[in-house]
């Protein structure tokens, strides 16, 4: 069993340095709440203004760079009421009255602009409705910033061998190597690469809490899109 | 870091999965969410028996002390609490086979075996009552009927998340009041009111809005449930006179038959005498 | 208050209650006293077997079945001796006799403190 049982804190509990998003709005709204929105959020809006509208990529990149950069002042994290919607609905709703704006005086303008999918992966998308669409997105950025932060924490505090292993195991799309073949690989014994999997599993759940609580209203919402991440 | 659908609902499940590897449970399936957290069916190694484990998704570490002091047959036994490396924690409690009484409820069962079931959370929630704990959430998906017909009581002490309405009571704290309010709304779940318009006053009465207008307690509420399968008045109900004669009736019918029998023989005797 | 006390109250009440209708036959009138009295101590006595029996053995339907057995049996002996005096009257007699034996047993079923149970 590995020693070390979580980033800093006593008791194994990941200590919390990230401020709410209200907390954060409170203060002034400093530009780390603000990139925190952006990075979980950008990728969503983007895929969610896709298919809502029916754009191409890069009128898609345009819009959705046009909202974050006309939108998303401080009077947009003011006006939110936790009472009635998840930030996560309320941005996607702002995004999408956004755009409606936009593509409305776009249409007054031409004629046509019709579906140019690029890939095979996009058709199968927009099968689903965009606001399935947006969720799933949510869920992946999440945890792909939280991918980011654990390759960063391993990187520096030399646990590279953890992270291959889960680099190997987790992220690896279709078949999975056994434990066995992963334990020779890295010439570990198969009880560490049990060990260090479930390391890192933990870790990264630290890390997607984090990220959830810096763009999270209070811990009730918090505690509700916890639920909606991990079910 | 890009990650495929299929990386991305891997990494959901195995980050979701209680790490237990410094626990004496093994992990075997997922039973189901609610609450403030998961149930799974774990395999004790040391005792070798099954049982399941509830990992909370907040902490509520007084949750399972809570539960832990309240030994009654129709609360689930805990047995051991403790704190995942994570920081969640668990609980290990009974398994407990059976059914959940949304499912029973639908099943083929008598008034007189409803009742008895509700009987059972009543006295629990009294006994809990008397110990100073509050269930807070009593509704269908938090009780249990056991194979032997054994009735459990679970998630204790656990505020709503997204409240069951129809068994929430409206008041603005919850105390034993709102608690009986949900007993209320077992009772009207478990018998229609169409099947009697007693124990229909029952479930109206433990379900006031107002507060004061109901039960003083769980065993107010129960004593009128046991005169009503007693054949006796409810304090509920201020019944009609021909629903009085039938209640008497029903309960004393032996009596009045044998006593018509000898009313009738007496007359016919009186009569056939002449002939 | 014990089956037995149950039995014994209910027999006098009924059984005097089941004499006092022979006074709607007017033959009967003249000797009315003697049968009121003679009814009661046959419901008593009915009434004191049935509590026991209910002391001894919980159970509604043979509660009924001892009373109505014990009130057809000592409704029979009265009409017997009756007869001997005159014109016969079993019917009159035994048939009632057997369901206030009857209500006689259900009674004591019902009511009163079964016996208790000594370690």
């Amino acid at each position: 069993m590995d020693a070390d049982t979580a980033i800093g804190g006593s008791g194994g509990q990941f200590p919390s340095t990230q401020a709410s998003l209200l907390e954060a709005t409170a203060s002034g709204l400093s530009g780390d709440a603000m990139n925190q929105v952006v990075n979980l959020y950008w990728k969503p809006v983007y895929r969610f203004l896709r298919f809502k509208f029916q754009k191409n990529n890069e009128d898609a990149k345009d819009l959705t760079q046009g909202f974050f950069t006309s939108v998303l002042q401080r009077d947009f994290f003011s006006r939110f009421d936790p009472a009635k919607a998840s930030f996560r609905t309320y941005i996607r709703m702002a995004a999408e009255r956004y755009a409606a704006n936009q593509h409305a005086s776009a249409n007054r303008q031409k004629r046509g602009g019709g579906i140019d999918f690029e890939t095979v992966e996009d058709q199968h998308i927009a099968a689903e409705s965009p606001e399935v669409e947006f969720e799933r997105e949510w869920r992946r950025q999440l945890f792909s910033l939280a991918l980011d932060d654990l390759s960063t924490y391993c990187q520096q505090s030399g646990k590279q061998l953890q992270f291959a292993i889960f680099q190997d195991y987790d992220l690896t799309d279709g078949d999975r190597p056994s434990y066995a073949d992963l334990a020779a690989r890295h010439r570990v014994p198969e009880t560490s690469v049990t060990n260090h999997l479930a390391w890192a599993r933990r870790v990264l759940r630290g890390f997607v809490t984090e990220r959830l609580r810096g763009t999270t209203s209070d811990s009730r919402e918090f505690h509700q899109e916890m639920r909606r991440v991990w079910k | 870091m890009e990650i495929s659908n299929s990386v991305l609902e891997h990494l959901r499940h195995v980050a979701a999965l209680p790490d237990l590897a410094a626990t004496r449970y093994e992990l075997e399936s997922e039973i189901g969410r609610g609450g403030m957290g998961v149930v799974y069916r774990a395999l004790d190694r040391q005792l070798d028996r099954h049982v399941a484990l509830k990992v909370l998704d907040v902490p509520l570490a007084g949750e399972a002390q809570l539960i832990a002091r309240l030994e009654h047959p129709s609360v689930v036994p805990i047995y051991e609490t403790g704190v995942l490396p994570d920081g969640r924690c668990f609980y290990a409690m009974k398994l407990v086979s059976g059914a959940r009484l949304d499912a029973y409820a639908a099943g083929q069962h008598t008034m007189s075996e409803r009742l008895r079931v509700i009987r059972r959370i009543g006295e629990a929630l009294a006994y809990a009552h008397s110990r100073g704990v509050i269930h807070r959430d009593l509704k269908p998906q938090n009780v249990m009927v056991g194979e032997f017909g054994e009735v459990y009581v679970m998630d204790w002490g656990v505020e709503a998340v997204a409240g069951t309405p129809a068994f929430r009571a409206p008041d603005a704290s919850l105390d034993q009041l709102s608690d009986l309010y949900s007993l209320g709304g077992l009772l009207r779940f478990l018998v229609p009111a169409s099947l009697s318009p007693a124990v229909a006053a029952i479930a109206a009465k433990a379900m006031s809005a107002d507060p004061s207008g109901r039960y003083p307690t769980v065993t107010a509420f129960l004593a009128d449930v046991d005169r009503f399968e007693q054949g006796l008045a409810v304090n509920a109900w201020s019944e009609p006179l021909w629903h009085r004669l039938q209640r008497f009736s029903s309960r004393n019918a032996v009596l009045l038959w044998l006593l018509a029998a000898y009313t009738l023989v007496k007359f016919l005797l009186f009569f056939l005498r002449k002939f | 208050m014990n089956k037995i006390l149950v039995g014994l109250m209910f027999g006098l009440i009924l059984g005097a209650l089941d004499g006092a209708t022979a006074g709607f036959y007017p033959e009967t009138r003249p000797v009315l006293a003697s049968i009121l009295v003679g009814s009661s101590i046959k419901g008593m006595i009915v009434g004191l077997f049935s509590g026991w029996f209910a002391r001894r053995v919980q159970s509604t339907k043979w509660g009924i079945v001892v009373g109505s057995s014990l009130g057809l049996l000592f409704a029979f002996i009265v009409a017997f001796l009756d007869a001997k005096q005159g014109k016969p009257h079993y019917l009159e007699i035994m048939l009632p006799g057997f369901i206030v034996g009857a209500i006689v047993g259900f009674l004591t079923q019902k009511m009163g403190s079964p016996a208790v149970v000594k370690s």
